[in-house]
């Protein structure tokens, strides 16, 4: 019986956000701790020839100096790559060179400006094209003897991943093809920009050789494997505390702010280390989305049918790996999109270059191969005269569809969010613009994301003695409402009301073990586990009843939290174990472990079982635009956008997640663009990051398409990151509708759809 | 220096730097940490605080400045355990996500509703347009403002 599963509960960390009494990283002050700052390279590339702190170590309150040398270890959870200080030498502009802990935030700031380093500059490689070619100065000239998984490396080149994926016969594919386009798209570095910057509290016990570190982080498990691998220390060495979190978009995973406070925690005596960055420093340099150049090439018939497409993508890791070999490879394997295509190929590249790191972004690679994917779409849909919904519809999965891997495909919900979308969009109704020198046009783009898979995760439960319910599970709140949807689940396998359960924030030392937050795993893996421990929990409660209460355990339910006999309630849970004696007290727990390891449901054509998700999730967004053809402006009027969310347990949840993505997506088309030369980042604020405000925000219709799924908990699937990928090319599919203009390189700014425009008017004035 | 000002309704004296905001006087001296720093130079809003009943972004206001003055923060909008109209609005919408920059987003709209009761989309959307939110939770901001301003359910 469901009770909360599929209403619009209220978040239950709503109160303290509203309040302003949710503790985020910022928030937090530890007793006797001291602050961090941190001295950048001014260099893309230089070897450091020496570094002289004694100025800064004699001004006025600071405690602890620590270079590379002091603390020389290596982290990286895909090729073990990155210093925590710089060690010998610098490979992007920004990169911590020393760290200096203070009294005060600004005494530390203020001596860190008083170290010397003299640095003896090397030829640097900032573009990702440049990177490949053979004279190619390397970022990591020793790469082949860094600790690694099992992605494939060049040695003595730039290129840290190369993958290729081949299936059916590509050349056949394309001899059969009526009409074959190729075209290249550039998707652009793009800044997380978390509200709350990065921030960590560090603190190390000397009498236990052990660090504590106090952080908004969606990952604390893979961040903590992160530290013990590279310190060579077992888990028990370190703990994590994870506060709210102010915003993560894929951006606070991995050792950032995190690498300076644990260095400088290792030297301050026991004495906790807080380590927070300015938005000019989170800006320019911790991590961005990992920017693309893919060049795809398609073949289809005459009428419509996708014969085969290949694809060249070439991602730019900035200076070190951190996460973007996962990016680059598994965003690689959906740019040919949710569509039947018999015949592909793809080679994929990702090189080292001298510039700010980049990493995971919200999507993990399908915000820039949608780019690539639903530009193309829309331009061989007009090349070959069909509408491009159509054109979708012809070519998009169904139920049942193999996917590239063949996999089977369950819960596709493709073609209802194609058609939910274009109905209320009104699609191919023409709507006229306001004033001469504006045009309006209507653009959709869809895309299907996997989930990480196979990844585990563990609940443990604990029913107090007043009845309430405490859930532990290592799934932080990130703003996506985490906490609330997983207690919705809890409510209803155990059969309490919502009120009654707790998810208390993580902690290493008491939560089990969890995969991220991240992939939109949360909800389908950390609930599974949840339904599990809850249906464990419900028969121990039960029969702790039946003991207590002295009745036959048979006949006893629990609804709504009251213990109910026959169907008659005789007891609210919140009192079942209330006036008992010590010696009769009850602990009761369950745990359970969810994993999608094995599942039947993963089945594909070996060797490519790995590309197989254990959901998939589809979304499609359908947008008018109004643009301004004297100033190039884009103004977007209305967007339809639909997630296959398989089952919502919060609709509102999902709602935000939807509006949201939105909201991201419009801000990622058209404002938001990294201004620089030399693999520097000259626009370090607000000011001149632009990020979409409430004026820039058009009318946003969240869809829910409900595909369920078999082994989801309640049919529940995952919604967070498809959200924002279909967004940007939905906008250039209407701005070519508007107009007749491509832009193939994001952003859409104002300066490329004049030139276009001019282009197009010359072209064909010519013509 | 000694500074002295009426905190959430009450008078507060603190020994303060003669350099310091009042956003980091609000934070780390009176512990009100819903106020947030997120850019400190007064491009993102999530530090608003009233100031004389003003919205005002208070990393941009010198601590001195604020001698003698009025300061209300999100931790004074409503007493202890209970929601003031906008908060309610708010927390029944689901006008937030994370909710990093919620207390710089209800301080503002607490003020233009006050002023303007029943103020129009387009006067809620320039008051807030200051007030960034990476989450973009704007759709239900104005789900939760247009409800307060009297239209829509």
């Amino acid at each position: 019986m469901t009770t909360t599963v599929g209403r619009s509960v209220t978040r239950i960390d709503g109160r303290d956000k509203v309040t302003g009494a949710a503790v985020f990283g910022v928030d937090l002050a530890v007793a006797g701790m001291l602050h961090g700052a941190v001295v950048r390279s001014p260099h893309p590339h230089a070897r450091i020839v020496s570094i002289d702190p004694a100025a800064a170590a004699a001004a006025p309150g600071v405690e602890v100096i620590v270079t590379g040398a002091d603390f020389p270890y290596l982290f990286g959870s895909a090729t073990r790559d990155q210093p925590f200080l710089a060690i010998d030498r610098v490979r992007y502009v920004g990169e911590p060179v020393v760290a200096i802990a203070a009294r005060t935030e600004a005494e530390a700031q203020e001596a860190a400006d008083l170290v010397v380093v003299e640095y003896e500059e090397l030829p640097a490689v900032c573009d990702m094209r440049d990177a490949l070619a053979e004279d190619a100065p390397l970022v990591h000239p020793d790469m082949h003897t860094y600790v690694k998984g099992a992605h494939v490396i060049v040695p003595h080149t730039n290129i840290n991943t190369l993958w290729t994926f081949e299936r059916g016969d590509v050349e056949a594919g394309f001899a059969g093809a009526d009409l074959i386009v190729e075209d290249e798209f550039t998707a652009h570095a793009l800044s997380h920009a978390a509200l709350e910057p990065h921030v960590s509290i560090a603190a190390y016990d000397p009498v236990n050789r052990a660090y504590t570190l106090w952080l908004p982080t969606d990952r604390p498990f893979q961040v903590r494997g992160e530290l013990t691998a590279a310190l060579g220390i077992p888990s028990d060495k370190v703990r994590l505390i994870v506060t709210s979190v102010g915003g993560s978009f894929g951006g606070k995973n991995t050792l950032i702010s995190e690498a300076i406070s644990v260095a400088l925690a290792r030297f301050a005596g026991g004495r906790p280390v807080r380590v927070e960055f300015t938005r000019q420093e989170d800006l320019t340099a911790t991590s961005t989305r990992v920017p693309a150049i893919m060049k795809l090439r398609t073949g289809v018939t005459r009428d419509g049918s996708i014969t085969a497409r290949s694809a060249e993508a070439l991602w730019d890791s900035g200076a070190y790996t951190s996460n973007t070999v996962g990016v680059a490879i598994r965003g690689s394997s959906t740019i040919f999109g949710p569509y039947r295509t018999p015949h592909l190929s793809l080679v994929v590249r990702q090189v080292y270059t001298n510039r700010a790191t980049t990493g995971s972004y919200r999507g993990y690679g399908t915000t820039q191969v949608t780019w690539a994917c639903e530009s193309q779409m829309d331009m061989i849909a007009a090349a070959l005269g069909l509408d491009p919904l159509a054109f979708r519809l012809r070519n998009g999965y169904e139920e049942g569809d193999p996917y590239i891997n063949e996999q089977i495909m369950h819960g596709v919900g493709l073609r209802e969010s194609l058609e939910r979308t274009a109905a209320e969009i009104g699609w191919g109704e023409v709507d006229r613009a306001p004033a001469p020198h504006l045009r309006r046009g209507k653009g959709i783009a869809t895309m299907l994301k996997p989930t990480a898979t196979p990844t585990s995760s563990n609940a443990v439960i604990k029913v107090e003695e007043d009845g309430r319910v405490t859930v532990l599970v290592a799934a932080p709140e990130i703003g996506a409402g985490q906490s609330t949807v997983l207690a919705q689940i809890a409510a209803d396998a155990i059969g309490v009301p919502i009120e009654a359960v707790v998810v208390p924030g993580t902690d290493t030392a008491y939560t089990p073990y969890n995969g991220p937050v991240a992939s939109s795993r949360t909800t389908f893996h950390v609930g599974n586990a949840i339904v599990m421990a809850g249906a464990e929990i419900r028969e121990k409660i039960l029969a702790a009843a039946a003991d207590i209460l002295d009745r036959d355990a048979g006949r006893l339910d629990l609804v709504d939290g009251r213990i109910v006999e026959d169907g008659v309630p005789i007891k609210p849970l919140s009192e079942l174990f209330g006036g008992l004696a010590y010696g009769d007290g009850y602990s009761i727990t369950a745990e359970a472990r969810y994993s999608s390891k094995g599942s039947p449901l993963l089945k594909a054509a070996a060797p490519y079982e790995w590309m197989s998700s254990i959901f998939w999730m589809f979304a499609t967004h359908a947008a008018e635009i109004e643009v301004d053809i004297e100033t190039g402006a884009v103004r977007v009027v209305k967007v339809a956008a639909a997630g296959d969310v398989g089952r919502a347990i919060n609709p509102m949840a999902c709602e935000q997640q939807i509006e949201g993505g939105v909201v991201m997506g419009i801000s990622n088309a058209l404002f938001e663009e990294f201004k620089g030369s030399g693999g520097r980042i000259d626009n370090g604020s607000f000011a001149d990051y632009k990020l979409a405000a409430l004026p820039d925000i058009p009318e946003i219709v969240a869809i829910i398409v409900e595909s369920q799924h078999a082994e989801a908990p309640f049919g529940a699937k995952g919604i967070g990151e498809p959200a924002a990928a279909a967004t940007p090319p939905a906008i250039a599919n209407a701005l070519f509708d508007a107009v007749g203009i491509r832009i193939l390189d994001l952003p859409i700014t104002p300066e490329k759809v004049l030139r276009a425009i001019a282009e197009k008017a010359s072209a064909e004035g010519a013509g | 220096m000694r500074l002295t000002a009426t905190v959430n309704g009450r008078a507060r004296t603190f020994e303060v730097e003669a350099r310091s905001t009042l956003l980091e006087v609000i934070r780390e001296s009176l512990l009100l940490t819903g106020a947030k720093e997120a850019c400190g130079v007064g491009e993102c809003g999530n530090c608003m605080v009233l100031l004389d009943g003003e919205p005002t972004p208070s990393c941009l206001v010198l601590a001195p400045d604020a001698e003698g003055r009025e300061i209300v923060t999100v931790e004074g909008l409503a007493p202890e355990g209970a929601l003031d109209e906008v908060q309610a609005a708010f927390l029944e919408a689901g006008a937030f996500q994370c909710g990093f920059c919620t207390p710089g987003m209800v301080i503002t709209a607490g003020a233009l509703l006050r002023d303007q009761p029943n103020a129009a989309a387009g006067e809620i959307k320039q008051a807030l347009a200051g007030v960034l939110c990476r989450c973009g939770s704007y759709t239900k901001v104005m789900k939760a403002m247009e409800k307060l301003a009297g239209r829509g359910a």
